[in-house]
C-alpha cells in the first residue's frame, strides 16, 4: 500500500469520517489543543535550550531545569499528537500534497531525534563542554521552532 | 471617522493589501505571532507556575523573574508589531468580530494585573520571594495571570475561525 493510499483509508475509515462530520467547533477545540500542547513543549525546550546557550535561568542547574520541565514538555507533546491525528485524519489526502506538510514531519523526526539522542545525553549532566552545551541548544531550538513554523505554514498553502 | 472606517482604511491600504494578498509575507508573520506566544506566553507560564509553588519551587522567585523578563519582553513586542501587522491586513473583517474585542479585553484585563503584580509585589521581590508557600496575593496574580492569557489565547485563535464563516 503506497503512503497516499494509506491516508486514503485513515480519511475514509469510520473513524475518520465520524471525526470529520462533527461540528466545525470542535475541530476548533481540537485546534486549540494543539496550541496549548505547542506552547508548553516550545517554553520547556526554549528554557533548556537557553540554559544550554548560557542565557535565560543561568543560576538554576541544568538538570534541575531538565527535570522540572520534564513533565511539561511531555503533556505537550502529547497533546500536540493526539490533537494533531485528530485533525489530521479526516483530512489526510489534502496533506499528501503540501510540501510544509512533508517540511514539517521531516523536521519533526529530527527535532525528537535530536531531543532524545545528543539533547537528553547533554541535559542530563551539569559539566558540559561549553560548545558542546551550546551546539546541543542552538540546534534543539532551531529544530523546534522549524517544526512550529512549517506547521504554521501548511494551513495556508492546503 | 468611525473605528468601522478606519479598519475600513487601513484594510484597503497599500500596505495592508499587500500583506494580505503577499503569498509568503502572510504567513511568516502569523508563524512570528505564533513563534512569539510560545516564547511570551509559554515563559510567563513558567513564572505564573513560579508564584503558585508548582516550577523550581525551591529557587527564589526573583532568580525566576528576573533572568526571563528581557525574553518576555522581546516575545511580547514580537507579539505585539506582528498582531499589528495581521489586523491591517485584514481590519475590515476583523472589526466586526465581538471575539477580537473580548481578545483585547482579556489582554487589557491580563495587563492590568501584571502592572498591579509589579508595582505592589515585583520590586521587593527579594523580600518574599525565598519563602516555598508566597503570599495568597501573589499566587492569586498567577493564577489570574494564567486564565486571562489563556482566555486571549483561545479568542485569538477564534479569529480566523469566525472571520471565514
Amino acid at each position: 500500500m503506497s503512503v497516499f493510499e494509506l491516508f486514503k483509508a485513515l480519511q475514509s475509515s469510520a473513524f475518520g469520517r465520524f471525526i470529520g462530520s462533527l461540528d466545525h467547533l470542535f475541530c476548533a477545540v481540537l485546534e486549540l489543543g494543539h496550541i496549548a500542547g505547542m506552547i508548553l513543549l516550545l517554553a520547556s525546550v526554549l528554557l533548556t535550550s537557553l540554559n544550554l546557550l548560557g542565557l535565560g535561568l543561568r543560576s538554576v542547574p541544568l538538570t534541575e531545569i531538565q527535570r522540572s520541565t520534564r513533565k511539561l514538555f511531555w503533556t505537550g507533546l502529547i497533546l500536540l499528537a493526539v490533537s494533531g491525528l485528530l485533525i489530521f485524519i479526516p483530512a489526510a489526502t489534502s496533506y499528501y500534497s503540501n510540501d510544509f506538510f512533508w517540511a514539517k514531519f521531516i523536521l519533526l523526526g529530527l527535532a525528537l531525534l535530536v531531543y532524545f539522542t545528543l539533547y537528553r545525553w547533554v541535559a542530563a549532566r551539569d559539566s558540559n563542554k561549553i560548545w558542546l552545551a551550546k551546539a546541543t541548544g542552538g540546534l534543539a531550538l532551531s529544530l523546534w521552532l522549524g517544526v512550529a513554523f512549517a506547521g504554521r505554514f501548511i494551513g495556508f498553502f492546503a | 471617522m468611525s473605528l468601522v472606517e478606519f479598519a475600513q482604511l487601513l484594510n484597503d491600504s497599500e500596505f495592508g493589501t499587500g500583506l494580505r494578498e503577499s503569498v509568503y509575507m502572510f504567513p511568516l508573520i502569523e508563524g512570528l505571532h505564533l513563534i512569539g506566544l510560545a516564547v511570551a506566553l509559554g515563559l510567563l507560564f513558567f513564572v505564573d507556575l513560579r508564584l503558585l509553588g508548582l516550577f523550581l519551587p525551591q529557587v527564589p522567585v526573583g532568580q525566576v523573574l528576573h533572568p526571563l523578563r528581557p525574553w518576555l519582553l522581546v516575545g511580547f513586542l514580537i507579539i505585539f508589531v506582528t498582531g499589528i501587522l495581521l489586523f491591517v491586513a485584514t481590519a475590515a473583517k476583523i472589526i466586526t468580530l465581538p471575539v477580537f474585542f473580548y481578545k483585547l479585553g482579556f489582554i487589557a484585563l491580563a495587563g492590568i494585573n501584571a502592572l498591579w503584580f509589579e508595582l505592589k509585589w515585583g520590586r521587593d521581590v527579594g523580600h518574599w520571594g525565598n519563602a516555598a508557600t508566597l503570599p495568597s496575593a501573589v499566587r492569586f496574580a498567577g493564577v489570574t495571570s494564567l486564565t486571562l492569557w489563556s482566555l486571549v489565547v483561545i479568542a485569538g485563535r477564534l479569529i480566523p475561525y469566525l472571520s471565514y464563516q
